[in-house]
C-alpha cells in the first residue's frame, strides 16, 4: 500500500472521494473508486470491522489437523441425527410415551440443537471479525443449553415427559 | 488516474537532460514514510468502501442453495422454541410463575382455534421439512444422490413429503 500511494493523506482523500463530495471548487479531477466496481453497492448488513492481521501478501494459514474438530465431529453429529429418526418415528408409531425413549430422544434433542446452534454461531460471528462477540455467543449458547437440559430434566422427571408434552401441546 | 498524470509528469521532468549543475528541477513529489500500522489502517479504511459481498440477491434463486438455507432457518425455528420453553421452565418458576406443562397447555389450549393453527401450521412445516431434509442429508453422507439430478430428485422428494406431512400433523 505505501508504495503505491504516496502519502497516507492523500489516500484517505483518493478513498473518501468515493463518497459524494460537497465542496463548490474542485482544483483537482475527482478520482472515484467506485468505479472501478461494477456491482452497486448493495448490502443486508453494512460491512463489519475490517481486520488486516500481518500483511496482504502473507500466505492462508493452514491449520493443524484435528480430529476433534473434523471427522469425530463430523461423525458424531450424524449418529445423533440418524439415531433422532427412529426416537422421533417411535412415539408416533407406539402412540404411548416411554420414559427411556424420552430419556434418549430429550438428551440427542439437547446436543443435536447445541450442534446447530453452534453452527450458526461459528458462521455468523467470524472470530477474525467478532472475537468479543464470538466469545460471548459461544458462552450464552452453553448457558443456555446447559439450563434448557436442566429445564428439560425436570420436565421428564417431575412433569409429564417430553413426548407426552408435546402431544399435550398439540393437542390442546 | 491523478497518480498516473502526477507519475508521468514526474517521469517527463527526470527525462529532460540536465543542462546546468545549478538548476534543480522542481519536485511535484512529496514523500512521506508510513508505519507499518498506518498501511493497515488505511488497507481496512479503503475495504470498508467496497461492495459487500456475498449479497444473497445477487444470486439466481435455486432450489439447491433455498433449501440448505431453509434446513438451518427451521432448525433453528424448532430447537427455538424448544429452548425457550425449556429455558423459561427453570428461570420463570422461581419467580411463581406456573409453566408447567399442564398450565401452559392448557392456557394454550384456551386461545382461539385459528391463532393455534396459524401457530401450528408453521411449526409443522418446520417439523416436517427438518426432519425430511435431514434424512436427505443422511442420504448425501452415504455418498448416494450427490449429483446434480439427485440433488433436484431428492429435493422435489422433500417437499412433496413435507407437504403431506404437514396436512398430517395438523389432523391428528
Amino acid at each position: 500500500m505505501a508504495s503505491t500511494l504516496r502519502s497516507s493523506a492523500a489516500a484517505r482523500r483518493i478513498f473518501a472521494a468515493a463518497k459524494p463530495t460537497t465542496s463548490a471548487i474542485r482544483l483537482l479531477p475527482q478520482t472515484r473508486v467506485a468505479a472501478f466496481h461494477a456491482s452497486q453497492r448493495n448490502q443486508i448488513l453494512p460491512p463489519g470491522p475490517q481486520v488486516v492481521h500481518g500483511t496482504v501478501n502473507d500466505p492462508v494459514p493452514v491449520p493443524t489437523p484435528s480430529a476433534s474438530h473434523g471427522s469425530y465431529h463430523w461423525a458424531f453429529e450424524r449418529i445423533i441425527a440418524l439415531g433422532m429418526i427412529p426416537l422421533t418415528v417411535a412415539p408416533f408409531a407406539a402412540g404411548t410415551a416411554n420414559p427411556a425413549l424420552d430419556a434418549a430422544l430429550g438428551t440427542a434433542l439437547v446436543l443435536h440443537s447445541h450442534i446447530g446452534f453452534d453452527a450458526c454461531v461459528t458462521d455468523y460471528f467470524p472470530k477474525r471479525q467478532y472475537a468479543k462477540t464470538r466469545a460471548l455467543m459461544v458462552w450464552l449458547l452453553r448457558a443456555s443449553t446447559i439450563t434448557a437440559a436442566v429445564g428439560l430434566f425436570s420436565i421428564q422427571t417431575n412433569d409429564v415427559g417430553l413426548t407426552e408434552a408435546i402431544k399435550r401441546f398439540w393437542r390442546a | 488516474m491523478l497518480s498516473t498524470r502526477v507519475l508521468s509528469r514526474g517521469l517527463l521532468r527526470s527525462a529532460r537532460p540536465r543542462s546546468t549543475a545549478f538548476f534543480t528541477p522542481r519536485r511535484m513529489i512529496t514523500t512521506e514514510s508510513i508505519p507499518a500500522s498506518d498501511a493497515s489502517s488505511i488497507l481496512a479504511a479503503q475495504r470498508l468502501l467496497r461492495p459487500v459481498s456475498p449479497h444473497l440477491s445477487i444470486y439466481q434463486a435455486q432450489l439447491t442453495w433455498y433449501m440448505s438455507m431453509t434446513t438451518r432457518i427451521t432448525g433453528v425455528a424448532l430447537s427455538g422454541v424448544f429452548y425457550l420453553y425449556a429455558i423459561g421452565y427453570v428461570l420463570a418458576s422461581p419467580f411463581g410463575v406456573d409453566m408447567s406443562v399442564a398450565n401452559v397447555s392448557k392456557k394454550w389450549g384456551e386461545l382461539n382455534g385459528a391463532i393455534k393453527t396459524a401457530v401450528k401450521a408453521p411449526l409443522a412445516a418446520c417439523f416436517g421439512y427438518h426432519f425430511w431434509n435431514g434424512v436427505r442429508h443422511l442420504v448425501w453422507d452415504t455418498g448416494r444422490e450427490l449429483t446434480v439430478r439427485g440433488v433436484y430428485r431428492t429435493g422435489y422428494g422433500v417437499l412433496g413429503l413435507t407437504a403431506l406431512s404437514t396436512l398430517g400433523l395438523l389432523v391428528i
